[in-house]
């Protein structure tokens, strides 16, 4: 027995060294690249750029379900947008509440028929309608069949030639999408954009815009301010120099129309709609031996309220975590496979076993310690020294992931915020990171049990009671 | 030495670099404070000497005296924002005075530096201030290695006008990508006496990359190219023939209608379509017979664009639809159905 639990741990440590080791080199790659970032967002000439017409036409789809209370307003604000050929396209998919007529009364609807192809099948559309005071909207009226199948049928009836895709109660910084289209300015085949999604929860919200960035005093959401920062800002920045990472928010993700068309859009059965539609994005565009670049840009900036109660945070972790699993048994194939170049041998072996298997092999490894220790085969200090050295370097990569927001785009101003800041990225791995492999290692075995659905995330919406005074905070 | 020690080493450098980190984001955050409070009063003092230089005749002086109080970096960023709202000759002026300060002839060397960033600020100040002796320093930054550097001395080549800077730019156009073409195109419009003559020369038969330069020709929409994208119209590469039918759409004139209906028959449907959105915007009711057989246009988006032209052609284009609409051909009735059926903003709107 001493001897298996010993090469299991031998196994382990070697897993945690190899991944870690793997974070390591993330983290210097993404030196370079928010070195370069940042200079290139600083030295934008933003007005030139809101002057040219050479910047392609971009399409927002708004796929919205049950967004009565938000509605009005976030399509107000994205209709504000800095972009000079700019159109929305919300669609109702079979809400119950009353999205459509909300949307009806605020933008002055009237009836059209349909001018396009339906290129991707989708559940029936039932309307479409044009505003008659704000000529870039478009709404479609479909009956229900989640958000993968909204997004497709904005995806057929969008004009343009890159389309983007925002959830309903994400706050677009208002010259995103200028930023955004860097990497077409700078000449690269670009087939899709990643922008940074952040935490809204605890900033100032007006007109639809947050004004003041702050850092919730509420543990969970401020938890989630770096957890959020090191996924952008280092995790993704990293894969930049790598060939791309598999995961564009489906929150802020921007996307060339026609290889969408071509891949057939998004899969209505996936659970994580937008890690499903990259890696397939990834797949055709190999076979095919299409040149092409999957930036990651740090400065277009979404904000998007994450969850607030340990409920619903760990039923959305493990949706998450859910959708990557799926994801990558069902295109297991390219692992190692030639065919797909650097995303096979390196991008989906990361993810498969490094982010898919991190809390499987992270929990076993707990279970055999605790076993070897009650058994004692495992020396007592180098087990405390070994957890202590997990626990210093994950924190360290948080800092690192601090350390980069406060040399490039520092958005947290007040040194209040900064100081939280640091207090979250230091207690974040107490706790806090064991709860969220719990909440990983459930998608397991919910994996094969469960359908596709929208998921229940409950909105406070950004009112006055997000601002700072109304909050609590100074 | 033990696995425990070697841990226990590792540990302790871990927590070294962790209070390192720690230092360094409160370092960073302290310093970037002391610039800023630093830098924004001679920011501030620099922008009320510019809007006195900007409003009167005398102040020049004071502005150069301002300028070189900043850091070369943030004044360039200054002369950036400026740039774009004094006048033509008072800025040439204030540039050839610049010439022989002493914090730009940081920035002009870094045109030669080995890192990007540098050369990224050279090419900044020569899109604000380049004098014809920057002419060479320029030429090479067009061919820099990185794209950000290229773009942004783009601005420079269209400020001085100079026929060799000019060439070096449309010799790349086939390189680049179409919105990195309509990016310069914008660019380069405030240079189009010098441009033109050099644009005029490519665009012929047997020019490698013509349907470049015939799409950069076609977001000029100069009047003096016109006659050049006509004799193009009969190319046999499509995609030329794609540039022409949309550039031919800006240019109401007879040659031009006449090029469009030889496109409208074109074996490639890309180049019908873009010719009937052409003859939409030409909105020449001699064209009305031919808009109305191409809403039976086997390809849909050719029946769209035909039909859309015809709403431009006001009664009789309208009448064409009527009768499609009880066409045997259920593509031409269907697509008339569509467009008739639309409300005039809507059809405003797909008609742009």
């Amino acid at each position: 027995v001493s001897e298996v639990i010993g090469a299991v741990e031998a196994g382990f440590i070697v897993y945690f060294l190899a991944l870690n080791s793997w974070y390591a080199v993330l983290l210097v790659l993404s030196v370079p690249e928010i070195w370069e970032n940042t200079r290139l967002a600083e030295d934008e000439d933003q007005q030139r750029l809101m002057q040219s017409d050479a910047l392609p036409p971009i399409t927002i789809l708004v796929p919205a379900h049950n967004e009565g209370a938000t509605i009005q307003g976030s399509v107000t604000a994205l209709l504000s947008l800095e972009y000079r050929h700019l159109e929305v396209i919300v669609v109702n998919d079979g809400s119950q509440d009353d999205t459509l007529d909300r949307l009806r009364e605020s933008f002055a609807l009237y009836e059209i028929p349909r001018t396009y192809p339906e290129r991707i099948a989708t559940q029936r559309v039932r309307a479409l309608y044009k505003s008659r005071t704000r000529t870039k909207l478009l709404v479609i009226d479909k009956e229900n069949g989640g958000k993968a199948d909204a997004l497709n049928a904005a995806i057929n009836a969008s004009r343009w030639p890159l389309v983007i895709a925002v959830d309903a109660d994400t706050l677009v910084e208002h010259d995103a999408l200028i930023r955004l289209t860097r990497p077409f300015l700078l000449g690269r085949q670009v087939a899709a954009v990643g922008g940074t999604v952040r935490v809204a929860n605890g900033c100032t919200v007006r007109d639809g815009r947050v004004v003041q960035a702050r850092v919730p005093r509420r543990f969970l959401p401020g938890v989630q301010v770096v957890e959020y920062l090191r996924a952008f800002l280092f995790g993704r920045l990293g894969w930049n120099r790598l060939g791309g990472s598999l995961i564009i928010s489906g929150a802020f993700g921007l996307f060339r129309r026609e290889y969408l068309l071509a891949i057939g859009g998004y899969r209505t059965d996936s659970v994580v709609e937008d890690l499903d539609v990259v890696v397939r994005l990834h797949r055709w565009l190999l076979a095919r031996r299409i040149p092409y670049a999957m930036p990651f840009v740090p400065d277009p900036v979404a904000w998007t309220e994450v969850p607030e109660s340990a409920r619903i945070l760990s039923r959305q972790r493990e949706r998450w975590h859910r959708g990557l699993i799926a994801a990558m048994w069902q295109y297991r194939g390219m692992l190692f496979n030639p065919r797909y170049r650097r995303v096979g041998f390196v991008t989906m072996p990361f993810f498969f076993f490094g982010e898919m298997l991190a809390p499987l092999v992270e929990a076993v490894g707990l279970v055999l310690t605790l076993a070897g220790l009650a058994l004692g085969i495992i020396n007592i200090p180098f087990a405390l020294l070994f957890f202590l050295v997990t626990w210093g370097y994950g924190m360290m990569l948080s800092l690192w992931a601090v350390a980069l927001e406060e040399a490039s785009f520092r958005r947290y101003g007040a040194a209040g915020d900064l100081s939280r800041l640091l207090r979250y990225a230091s207690v974040e791995n107490f706790g806090y990171r064991q709860a969220t492999v719990w909440w990983r290692l459930r998608a397991f075995w919910g994996v094969f049990r469960r359908g596709h659905t929208w998921g229940e995330m409950v909105r406070r919406g950004f009112r006055e009671s997000d601002s700072p005074a109304a909050s609590g905070t100074p | 030495m033990t696995s425990l020690e070697t841990l226990l080493v590792v540990a302790i450098g871990q927590g070294a670099l962790l209070a390192a980190l720690f230092v360094l984001i409160v370092y960073t955050r302290w310093y970037a404070q002391r610039r800023a409070a630093r830098i924004q009063p001679a920011r501030a003092a620099l922008d009320r000497a510019m809007q006195r230089w900007a409003m009167g005749p005398a102040g020049e002086n004071e502005v150069v005296a301002a300028l070189a109080r900043l850091p070369p970096v943030v004044a360039t960023d200054a002369l950036a924002t400026w740039s774009s709202r004094a006048s033509g000759e008072r800025w040439d002026a204030l540039a050839r005075r610049l010439a022989g300060a002493p914090w730009t002839r940081t920035l002009r060397r870094y045109a030669k530096s080995r890192r990007w960033w540098h050369r990224l600020d050279a090419a900044r100040f020569f899109a604000a201030v380049a004098t014809p002796a920057d002419a060479p320093a320029i030429l090479g930054l067009l061919a820099d290695e990185h794209p950000a550097v290229r773009l942004a001395t783009v601005p420079a080549v269209a400020r001085l006008e100079d026929p060799a800077l000019l060439e070096a730019e449309l010799d790349r156009l086939p390189t680049l990508t179409p919105t990195v073409v309509g990016y310069h195109a914008g660019l380069l419009r405030r240079a189009r006496d010098a441009l033109i003559p050099l644009l005029l020369a490519r665009l012929r038969a047997d020019q490698p990359g013509l349907a470049h330069y015939a799409e950069f020709a076609a977001r000029l929409g100069e009047p003096a190219l016109r006659p050049a994208l006509t004799a193009l119209a009969g190319h046999g590469e499509v995609e030329v023939r794609i540039q022409v039918a949309r550039a031919l759409g800006g240019y109401p004139h007879g040659e031009s209608q006449a090029a469009l209906v030889a496109l409208a028959t074109d074996p490639a449907w890309q180049v019908r379509a873009q010719a009937m959105r052409s003859l939409g915007r030409l909105a020449d009711r001699a064209s009305l017979t031919l808009l109305g057989a191409a809403v039976e246009d086997p390809e849909w988006w050719v029946r769209l664009r035909a039909a859309l032209a015809l709403t431009r052609l006001g009664p009789a284009g309208l009448d064409v639809l009527f009768q499609a609409e009880r066409s045997a051909a259920a593509g031409a009735r269907d697509m008339a159905r569509l467009i008739l059926g639309l409300p005039p903003q809507a059809l405003a709107e797909f008609s742009a």
